[in-house]
């Protein structure tokens, strides 16, 4: 479980960075001269679209045929998601003679049920997909329906919202294969913490690791609380990477991890760095400190959840996520002052998370790809149909805004503890011009974040690097099982020995054959940043 | 008159009592500790952890599992359904090709027995198995798909065959020059003599039934399908994943469901299966000793 959190933290981490990455060479003047290259000319199309008013009607496809569609969402519906798509296909029926049959993974087991979704080849019209859901390996082998000569005619209004950048993230062998949600967001790690106390014992803002480290020790000192207390290993070793401009690639790469940013192609094993030694060394001593217990990695309690009772006082939370922390604190414990710190601010660098980190795709074997088409450019344009399917029934499950423009939940005339809010699994289709609700659940320090994440925002290279990992798979199961068992105590400085420790944990790593995953990522990482165009 | 025990014999009455009693204990507290742990508020169980008694006695986590009661009371309709529904045909299903295997007067019965346990070893795999469910049986999506994959089992069609090999041929025998036919003499003599074995195959497809999640997660697509158990695990589910690093792609007001709602999901999904037990415990020793010593 550990390696996977670890690993999913890895593929965004570096989906954003790529994204990032992606979005300024998008912007800058990427003149591809490939002209084959369909999905480098949403713009000019769409507006030779636009110009032509009149000839566009006579494209208008033929909806003469009933259809039912099957669509597949991942996640939980919701508790009246019935009565919410039996709405839905009453205003599809009537505007494009569709009704779509919507179905949720839930999360129980999702992996192995989206994969035999997808390997099935059963009859789904429109399905989420996602670079955390395996999009770029699933398009790879031909999973998904090819876009680029449907989506001018079938979703035209999609076709020419959506950047040229975000469709080239979509792009696999030159073909679009999932239409991204327009919802960029920034997910750099980062660590809640209590900033009441920081200011009651005159602690130091906090800024870099030093500060950090007077913070825990001031609130161990003066509070006798374990500021960590819980679970600790992400917050050590996303601040490790972060501190050190480590970055992951394609996901989760284990130990694996380019040295910077600006050098993308020096790619490494970690634990060999004299950065690493020093780095765990340091934990060594903070260990010692107390600040977190000695049984933090089988410690299944959230820390999170030891700030609300006042026996903790860090929490590892990524910057959307952190908002929804605080916001909902703010409402259960408002004499608790919380900030946050992303771990950004090391080295100003931010990376959107990729366009496809959410987005739709349609199967390969789908019976209807031209309607669902068409229902979604609908629903990502229609506000009608947005506000429906990403925030359920007005009256009901929300009220309008008096500006009109944002909702109000619980609804007018709703009791607070009798309304249950409507969540769906609207991931794949948000568009942010849509939106009603601001991200991170409407915490206000978080324009200001934006901002600041927007201003040193940089292309996300690292996350469009394909990896299965099949020629080296024994031996990256081999890494991930020393990762556990040696390198984890290690990096929580739970060692007796830090000097020893580290040599039996790069004699494991050897052993389980670490040099030969490096090599496989430098190939697949080198393949990706020659496609990219980077040096 | 009264019998009189040996010394020895008291005492090795008394520890082995004592001993038992322990056991006894040790199995019942994690138990215990959920039930506990569901009236347990909230807080407390952050701030202190479980304990086997509640400091103060909450009852939000039963309101909150309630607070949808149509789910759940749903979830029960369909958990009984195919679990009565299950056990019975697969129970008939189970005892008739028991009953064929075990006949030796069946002269390819090698052979079909060769086949029904080859597949304990060899199979398809889940993506077959999976397309051959949704796409040529086209059970998606219907109570079907709960139902019929775990029907037959090869292993309770072998404990079926042995135990009713232990009945005696002549029984058989005097009932065809009575006149019987086949279906007369396995309906009427042989189903009532395999009492014990059938009672112990159908716990064991029962509890499959009652605990299965499986189906329901790779099938079923409404929810007013779902099984209690896949409600159940499902909240469990969502918890899980809002650990890991999914959680931050999805919207931040995704809420994990409390500790002690897991709690009392737990009870409320294991409760009456609880009951089953003392019902068919007496057949279950008897039916699983036999099934041993012919196996």
């Amino acid at each position: 479980m550990k390696t996977k959190i670890k690993t999913m933290g890895t593929v965004l981490v570096s989906t954003a960075i790529m994204a990032s990455m992606l979005a300024a060479c998008g912007s800058g003047n990427n003149n591809s001269n490939n002209s084959s290259n369909a999905s480098a000319s949403p713009s000019t199309e769409a507006s030779g679209n636009t110009n032509s008013g009149n000839t566009a009607e006579a494209k208008t496809p033929d909806t003469s045929k009933k259809v039912e569609l099957t669509w597949y969402l991942l996640g939980d519906p919701a508790p009246d998601q019935q009565k919410v798509v039996a709405e839905w296909n009453k205003m599809l029926s009537a505007d494009l003679n569709t009704t779509v049959k919507l179905n949720f993974t839930t999360w129980t087991d999702w992996q192995t049920k989206y994969n035999l979704l997808l390997a099935s080849g059963e009859k789904v019209d429109m399905i989420f997909a996602s670079s955390w859901a395996d999009f770029y390996k699933f398009a790879n082998q031909g999973a998904f329906m090819p876009l680029n000569d449907l989506l001018p005619t079938y979703a035209p209004t999609t076709w020419s919202s959506v950047s040229e950048q975000d469709w080239k993230e979509a792009t696999v062998n030159d073909k679009i294969y999932a239409i991204p949600a327009t919802y960029p967001e920034y997910t750099p790690d980062g660590l809640v913490y209590r900033d009441d106390w920081r200011q009651e014992f005159g602690l130091p803002e906090i800024k870099d690791v030093d500060s950090i480290e007077a913070y825990l020790d001031g609130v161990k000192k003066n509070k006798g609380v374990t500021p960590i207390n819980g679970k600790a290993y992400n917050e050590v070793f996303t601040m490790f990477k972060a501190s050190q401009g480590y970055q992951q690639i394609g996901g989760d790469s284990g130990v694996i991890v380019a040295k910077s940013y600006d050098t993308p192609r020096d790619i490494v094993a970690y634990p060999f760095t004299p950065e690493f030694e020093a780095w765990v060394k340091k934990m060594k001593t903070w260990s010692e400190k107390g600040f977190w217990k000695s049984d933090t990695l089988s410690d299944q309690k959230e820390a999170g959840d030891a700030i609300k009772t006042g026996q903790g006082a860090v929490y590892w939370r990524n910057a959307p996520g952190a908002g929804g922390f605080i916001t909902g604190m703010e409402k259960s414990n408002p004499d608790i002052k919380l900030g946050y710190f992303p771990f950004s601010r090391f080295h100003n660098l931010t990376m959107p998370t990729l366009s496809v980190n959410n987005a739709m795709a349609i199967p390969k074997s789908a019976p209807n790809a031209e309607r669902s088409l068409m229902v979604l450019d609908k629903l990502r344009n229609d506000p009608k149909y947005y506000d429906l399917m990403s925030y359920g029934l007005e009256g009901t499950d929300y009220s309008m805004d008096a500006d009109g423009k944002h909702i109000v939940t619980p609804p007018a005339g709703v009791e607070a503890k009798d309304f249950k809010g409507y969540g769906i699994a609207s991931w794949g289709y948000r568009v942010e011009s849509m939106e009603r609700v601001k991200q991170a659940g409407g915490w206000s320090g978080f324009d200001a974040l934006l901002e600041e994440f927007k201003s040193q925002s940089k292309p996300n290279i690292f996350a469009q690097v394909i990896m299965d990992y099949a020629p080296v798979k024994s031996q990256q199961a081999a890494v991930n099982s020393v990762i556990q068992q040696y390198g984890m105590p290690l990096m929580m400085g739970l060692v007796p020995d830090v000097d020893k420790a580290i040599a039996t944990y790069r004699k494991q790593l050897e052993a389980a054959g670490v040099n030969d995953v490096l090599k496989y990522v430098q190939e697949q990482a080198n393949k990706s940043f020659d496609a990219q165009g980077l040096k | 008159m009264k019998i009189r025990m040996e010394r020895a014999t008291v005492v090795f009455n008394i520890m082995g009592y004592a001993l038992i009693t322990i056991l006894t204990v040790l199995c019942l507290l994690p138990f215990l500790l959920i039930v506990s742990g569901s009236f347990t508020p909230e807080i407390q169980i952050i701030s202190k952890g479980f304990s086997l008694i509640p400091e103060t006695f909450s009852l939000d986590a039963y309101k909150a599992a309630f607070s949808n009661p149509k789910q759940i009371l749903d979830g029960y309709k369909v958990t009984i359904f195919i679990t009565v529904v299950g056990t019975a045909v697969g129970l008939f299903l189970t005892s008739m090709a028991g009953f064929v295997l075990s006949r030796k007067d069946f002269k390819y019965r090698d052979q079909l027995s060769f086949f029904i346990y080859l597949t304990t070893l060899f199979s398809g795999g889940l993506i077959p198995w999976y397309i051959l469910i949704t796409k040529h049986l086209d059970l998606k999506d219907t109570y079907m798909a709960l139902i019929v994959p775990t029907l037959l089992s090869a292993w309770n069609i072998i404990l079926m065959k042995n135990f009713m090999k232990s009945i005696p041929d002549s029984i058989v025998e005097s009932a065809k020059i009575d006149g019987a036919g086949e279906f007369t003499i396995y309906l009427k003599l042989i189903l009532p003599l395999s009492g014990p074995g059938l009672a112990t195959i159908g716990l064991f497809m029962a509890l499959g039934y009652w605990n299965d999640w499986f189906m329901a997660n790779l099938f079923i697509t409404s929810e007013s399908h779902y099984p209690l158990q896949f409600l159940l695990y499902k909240i469990l589910a969502s918890a899980a994943v809002l650990k890991t690093n999914v959680a931050g792609n999805l919207s931040p007001t995704f809420q994990p469901p409390a500790e002690t709602l897991k709690m009392a999901a737990a009870v409320i999904a294991t409760g009456p299966i609880v009951f089953l037990y003392p019902f068919v415990q007496r057949f279950f020793v008897k039916g699983l000793t036999i099934g041993a010593v012919k196996g």
